[in-house]
């Protein structure tokens, strides 16, 4: 009987976020009928896309009980790198050489930058032990201003129709952002469930010590999860370039907070070794949404930040209630 | 052993035809002859200034006679006689005002200008001559024209720095309370409540007609 209830009272603690999301969606949808269109639904799609990249990596580091707040940073970065490269190449004028990157080529440098940065960022946090919280909110400063020098404060416009489409485009009647979001997701996914770097990243967020005895790297699959957050902060630039056909020196500002939010609302521990890919999807759908129907609802631009911090809290203490039971 | 040679091969391969497929390598003298020029906007701002901008200036509308435009119909003065290449209500244009100075200060001149029945006050800006409110009064900039939005602001930053080293020294050292001055600027109105009460005119000619 006890176990019977146990096992419902986790699958209630499962569901929590669907059950808000749809609470939620009912609301707004009784108060707009603007909300419950298709062109909203796909505009709320695309929009969740990246924060949806960048939560996905932010999930992986948070089981591993840290966090990174360079994220913001890094999608900028990485973008102004797609961008520049794509548009400018690189000159070398002493040996007079040219080179030009094509839509893979700088694609693909955007998401190596980016992997690099979150390396980085690995690196300094197992080799010096310097607290995550502290060590990427240096690369956060570092990215920026990184991004600042790559594009001289002026964004990087006009990068073709090309490379619009990832933004922009449609696939098999899908915004192509949401096709990527959806495989980024799968892929986590899988990462988390069925390898076993996704029981060693459960295993050191659970418990350190013990993953340490149980003869597991740490210091290796931190790294690992640090580079994967850095390349999907990349992804996510990628996508938020291509939206805008524009690298703007100071994108992404803030988004680090949107990708923490949608983590701990989907119901992932901030102290690790619990949690999961489907509830930070949920948690950033539920943010996307609440974004999207405070807009359509008229709510001023300073009580949606008031709104959205209420929500987050009350996820935050909804969540350890359901731990305390 | 061999398992993993055959491994490494394999990843060189793909690594191999990825950089083949990512970067493309030319003679960089070859490329500049492709490359277009990059747009010179003191060159461009210069014609303007010297061989387009005069006669707007003088087609300016004054004020009253704006006054009159705006209170016969508003929504035809604001699409006849103003312009601007940005989002929203705040839209350009170039006036002519002729007014008694009735202070010199730091930051502004502030004229008195009008018929005796419907005087009214206009500062002319000295320090702070920032913003797109010459480009877009002028009504001689077209966004079609550019590729880029920072080739559009640098003809703004040129302007601007032309009013704020050719126009205002010579004004601003000699200009005095009690002096008559005629002045062509740019003023900013809002579309959607406007009024000429309080104007600010970014000049781009101040004369004094009277000391």
């Amino acid at each position: 009987m006890i176990a019977i209830q146990k096992n419902n009272a986790l699958n209630l603690a499962r569901l929590q976020s669907l059950i808000a999301m749809v609470v939620l969606c009912i609301i707004i949808a009784i108060m707009s009928d603007k909300f419950l269109t298709m062109d909203n639904g796909w505009n709320v799609l695309r929009q969740i896309s990246v924060n949806i990249c960048i939560s996905v990596g932010m999930t992986l580091i948070v089981l591993t009980a840290g966090i990174d707040l360079s994220v913001g940073s890094v999608l900028a970065l990485c973008g102004a790198i797609t961008a520049g490269l794509l548009k400018n190449g690189i000159k070398l004028p002493t040996l007079d050489l040219f080179i030009g990157f094509t839509l893979l080529g700088s694609l693909l440098a955007g998401i190596i930058a980016g992997g690099a940065l979150g390396l980085f960022n690995g690196f300094v946090i197992t080799k010096f032990k310097v607290p995550p919280f502290v060590s990427t909110l240096a690369m956060l400063t570092i990215a920026r201003g990184l991004t600042m020098l790559w594009t001289q404060g002026h964004p990087i416009s006009n990068l073709g129709p090309a490379f619009s489409t990832i933004g922009t485009g449609w696939m098999l009647g899908i915004p192509v952002p949401v096709w990527i979001a959806g495989v980024v997701v799968l892929l986590a996914i899988f990462i988390t469930r069925q390898t076993r770097l996704g029981r060693y990243i459960y295993a050191i967020g659970g418990n350190e010590n013990a993953a340490i005895l149980s003869g597991i790297s740490i210091n290796k699959v931190k790294l690992i999860v640090y580079g994967i957050a850095g390349a999907l902060a990349a992804v996510g630039g990628i996508m938020v370039t291509s939206r805008l056909d524009s690298a703007q020196p100071n994108a992404g500002t803030g988004y680090e907070l949107d990708a923490i939010a949608a983590v701990v609302i989907g119901g992932t521990s901030l102290s690790g070794g619990k949690g999961s890919i489907g509830g930070t999807v949920m948690g950033a759908v539920i943010i996307g949404v609440l974004n999207n129907g405070l807009v359509l609802l008229n709510v001023s631009p300073f009580w949606q930040q008031v709104v959205k911090g209420a929500v987050i809290l009350i996820a935050v203490i909804i969540d350890k209630g359901g731990k305390k039971k | 052993m061999a398992r993993k040679i055959i491994k490494y091969l394999l990843l060189t391969a793909v690594i191999g035809l990825l950089a083949y497929k990512s970067v493309f390598i030319i003679k960089l003298s070859e490329l500049q002859v492709i490359e277009p020029k990059a747009f010179d906007a003191p060159a461009f701002t210069q014609q303007l200034w010297d061989t387009k901008l005069p006669a707007k200036l003088d087609s300016a509308l004054t004020l009253d006679a704006l006054q009159a435009e705006l209170k016969a119909n508003p929504g035809r003065a604001f699409e006849t006689y103003f312009n601007s290449m940005s989002i929203g209500n705040v839209q350009y244009t170039l006036v002519k005002v002729t007014g008694k100075v009735l202070s010199v200060n730091e930051d502004d001149v502030v004229l008195l200008t009008g018929a005796r029945d419907a005087q009214r006050t206009v500062k002319i800006a000295t320090e702070y001559v920032y913003g797109n409110a010459i480009r877009d009064a002028s009504r001689l900039v077209k966004i079609k024209d550019f590729v880029n939005t920072t080739d559009l602001n640098k003809i703004s930053e040129e302007l601007n720095k032309r009013v704020r080293t050719k126009v205002l020294p010579a004004f601003k050292g000699t200009v005095q309370k009690g002096d008559s001055v005629d002045c062509t600027g740019a003023i900013g109105l809002n579309q959607a409540h406007y009024s000429l009460d309080g104007l600010e005119i970014l000049p781009v000619q101040c004369k004094i007609i009277q000391q």
